[in-house]
């Protein structure tokens, strides 16, 4: 008998535990959708292939029923710059629709990238980052996950012209773009005139500048060189400089195919191998990433800082000592001799954006968010108020005149520029050419690889 | 008791999570990664069956060679420099007695409490050339020049010294375990013979040693191939795949690149390799154990 009882006692413990195991998930996704994020706090919200919408927000629901819209972001830092804009308007939308909370999950690019695609597999949040890029999108419209927006709501959103081309496929709009992204290279100005330097206006101009600058001890540029994106769009720069307009066909073409040994491609590579090798970055560029480069320039090691317009909001981060942060200044790539770029042939696209899921339970409600992010006085007008570079939509109605100087400049540059390049080098193919080229180029610049097989290499990555 | 075993519902209910763990946890995946390595699934939308096209460009691939031969400098470098270290710190602090032998062995072994992410952001620091410890140290012995540690040239040894130097701690926990459960009446025999300290390690520590050493080699060298968390965080396999490792590639191929059929050929070939080691190991050990 006690030996009975002691067999089924077993048996119940065992299966007692493998049902608790089992419904630990349940519990995880209880908590995950009960945790409702009312204030800023970045949040781990929900978990891959979570689709157990709390059964009272279902995609007709009517005004006043809760709604739960998922929001997935690539901006970690809900406290600066363009993190700080996003969850601005969720605040507001949350207080002004008392009846639907959002919930943000965000992580950093390339963490935001991998687990994109997870949602992809299993059920995607309802309003996510993306990038209206071939590298990214892609695949991304291939398998469907995306819901359709109709091009037509958008009519008085004051979209820059051509702005929403990238975010598109076979005519049908699938997502919006949040900013105007310009290659620039940052500044400190009062290093500047302290050692009496002068912008350049040129490449040579360029190469003696930081020849002097290096003379001072200072690094010339900080470079990210260790993420490999970076340095693709600063030789996109270059390769506008040298192709000039005929840019964006040269680079379409080689994609197309795989073969990238263009003139203009090669001239440019090289100019990128010199730049690299007469020590214009800092030791060890090929190797770090974003943080620490910034802190190169930011803690005034490095006179100069070659990133996109989006770290304009540098000029207003308090973290940043105020003698730094309050001589921040930018200028683009001097025009190359002999190439067939000018000064105002810029380096610049409309990259990130926002796009709602196609399965998303609540996609009306999460149209409506997305609409209301992109009401002109939302994520323009705010992102301007804090410095966050140039929106995709028509700024000029939000200048206050206080503006920093660097954000005075970018405009005008943006206001100068005649041309455009449209989508860096990097993601104008695959996302396998996209690995590539950023490891590749790691290889070419520190001079591991020749020309010739960083080119061909790239190359094969497009097949 | 003895007829509670017998019963086979216990016996059945006792395998049965085992068996469900290993069939849904390893089996199961196994299975589905030898399929899309046959395809050109992307990870997202459908999967196209190519045959063994990603094979024959896995077979091609530098990059992955590469990888390969790294986990290969790293195994020999856990085998050659981190295992003999480790075996003599053990057998040094078992010598130890009293409160240093505590007091060192919690030293060695803080290394592997601390969390990946902590020790690959703080080797980070240390190998910066402008404000690191190590350029920093150099440049106090009046050293001028910047070294730049993590260089294509110099990034896959400055990864070793710090897998190396993570790892420590369990391979000498493990060697000191061993060494603890030799009978010490076989040390007092050696030194009433008048043995010293190097002549009873090698005749006595060593020779006793075998069983701990095979199976602290077996799960070296599979950790090395293993190999990705730090490196993932240290340089990424960067720069130019100088410093990738087969596990770092399988990740950067399928969710990076969106080559998610060619990652999951990766891992077949992958586990074929880990699998082959193993048998390798396994055989060899069992020669020595025979001769």
């Amino acid at each position: 008998m006690k030996k009975k009882i002691m067999a089924s006692l077993l048996t119940v413990a065992m299966t007692a535990s493998m049902l608790v195991g089992c419904g630990g998930s349940n519990n995880g996704k209880e908590a995950a959708g009960g945790a409702a994020a009312p204030s800023g706090d970045t949040q781990e919200a929900s978990q891959a292939g979570d689709k157990n919408e709390p059964t009272d927000t279902g995609s007709e629901a009517a005004s006043g029923d809760a709604v739960t819209i998922k929001l997935f972001s690539n901006l970690p830092d809900r406290k600066n710059g363009q993190g700080l804009v996003e969850q601005m308007i969720i605040d507001e939308y949350m207080a002004a629709n008392t009846n639907v909370t959002i919930e943000v999950e965000a992580l950093d690019e390339e963490a935001y990238k991998t687990k994109f695609k997870a949602y992809a597999m299993d059920g995607m949040p309802d309003v996510v980052s993306i990038w209206g890029q071939p590298s990214f999108l892609d695949e991304v419209l291939d398998a469907g996950v995306l819901a359709e927006l109709n091009e037509d709501d958008y009519i008085d959103y004051g979209f820059i012209a051509g702005s929403l081309d990238g975010f598109k496929k076979d005519g049908k709009l699938y997502g919006l773009p949040r900013n105007t992204d310009i290659m620039l290279f940052y500044y400190n100005q009062k290093m500047f005139e302290d050692n009496g330097w002068k912008v350049p206006t040129t490449y040579d101009e360029l190469l003696t500048l930081g020849e002097n600058i290096k003379a001072a001890g200072i690094t010339p540029i900080a470079m990210d060189g260790g993420d490999g994106w970076p340095m693709a769009c600063f030789l996109t720069d270059i390769m506008v400089k040298v192709a000039g307009t005929s840019y964006a066909d040269i680079i379409s073409n080689a994609v197309a195919t795989g073969d990238f040994t263009a003139p203009e491609i090669q001239e440019a590579t090289q100019i990128l191998v010199n730049f690299a090798d007469a020590g214009m970055f800092q030791v060890g560029y090929d190797s770090q990433d974003y943080g620490t480069t910034m802190n190169l320039f930011t803690n005034g090691q490095a006179a100069m800082y070659c990133m996109g317009s989006w770290d304009c909001s540098m000029a207003l981060n308090e973290d940043i000592a105020p003698e730094i942060r309050d001589n921040i200044r930018a200028f683009t790539m001097p025009v190359v001799d002999g190439g067939k770029g000018g000064a105002n042939d810029i380096a610049a696209w409309n990259g990130g954006g926002y796009a709602v899921s196609a399965n998303s339970a609540v996609q009306a409600e999460a149209i409506k968010f997305l609409n209301y992010m992109y009401q002109p006085d939302k994520l323009s007008k705010y992102g301007w108020e804090n410095g966050v570079g140039m929106s995709a939509q028509d700024q000029t109605p939000y200048l206050t005149g206080n503006e920093t100087d660097l954000q005075k400049q970018v405009m005008d540059i943006m206001k100068n520029a005649s041309s455009i390049s449209g989508t860096p080098i990097n993601d104008c193919g695959p996302s396998a050419f996209k690995t590539a080229i950023e490891s590749e180029i790691q290889g070419v610049s520190n001079g591991s690889t020749s020309v010739d097989d960083f080119l061909a290499a790239i190359g094969a990555a497009c097949e | 008791m003895k007829k509670l075993y017998s019963n086979k519902l216990i016996i059945f209910s006792l395998v049965l999570p085992g068996i469900l763990v290993f069939l849904f946890a390893v089996l199961a995946p196994i299975c589905l990664s030898v399929y899309y390595g046959f395809t050109d699934y992307t990870g997202m939308g459908e999967a196209h069956l190519i045959g063994w096209d990603n094979y024959v460009k896995l077979f091609h691939d530098s990059a992955f060679g590469r990888s390969l031969k790294n986990s290969l400098l790293l195994a020999v470098g856990f085998i050659c420099i981190q295992h003999p270290i480790a075996i003599v710190v053990a057998a040094v602090l078992d010598k130890l007695q009293g409160k240093a032998e505590g007091v060192f062995r919690c030293i060695y072994f803080i290394p592997n409490v601390i969390s990946v992410a902590v020790i690959a952001y703080l080797w980070k620091f240390v190998y910066n050339p402008d404000f690191g410890l190590l350029n920093n140290v150099l440049a106090a012995f009046g050293y001028q020049g910047k070294i730049n540690w993590l260089s294509q040239q110099n990034a896959i040894w400055s990864v070793l010294i710090v897998l190396i130097w993570h790892g420590f701690g369990w391979g000498m926990l493990i060697y000191y375990t061993g060494i603890k459960n030799i009978d010490p009446v076989l040390y007092e025999a050696a030194s009433i013979d008048g043995a010293g300290w190097w002549k009873t390690f090698f005749s006595i520590t060593l020779p006793l040693m075998k069983p701990v050493i095979q199976i602290n080699v077996t799960m070296a060298i599979i950790s090395a191939l293993k190999q990705m968390e730090t490196v993932y965080l240290l340089t990424n396999g960067g720069p130019n795949n100088s410093t990738q490792f087969a596990a770092n590639y399988l990740y950067q191929q399928a969710f990076k690149a969106f080559k998610y059929g060619y990652g999951n050929a990766i891992g077949v070939v992958f586990i074929i390799i880990c699998i082959l080691a193993t048998v390798a190991l396994n055989t060899i050990f069992r020669e020595k154990q025979e001769a």
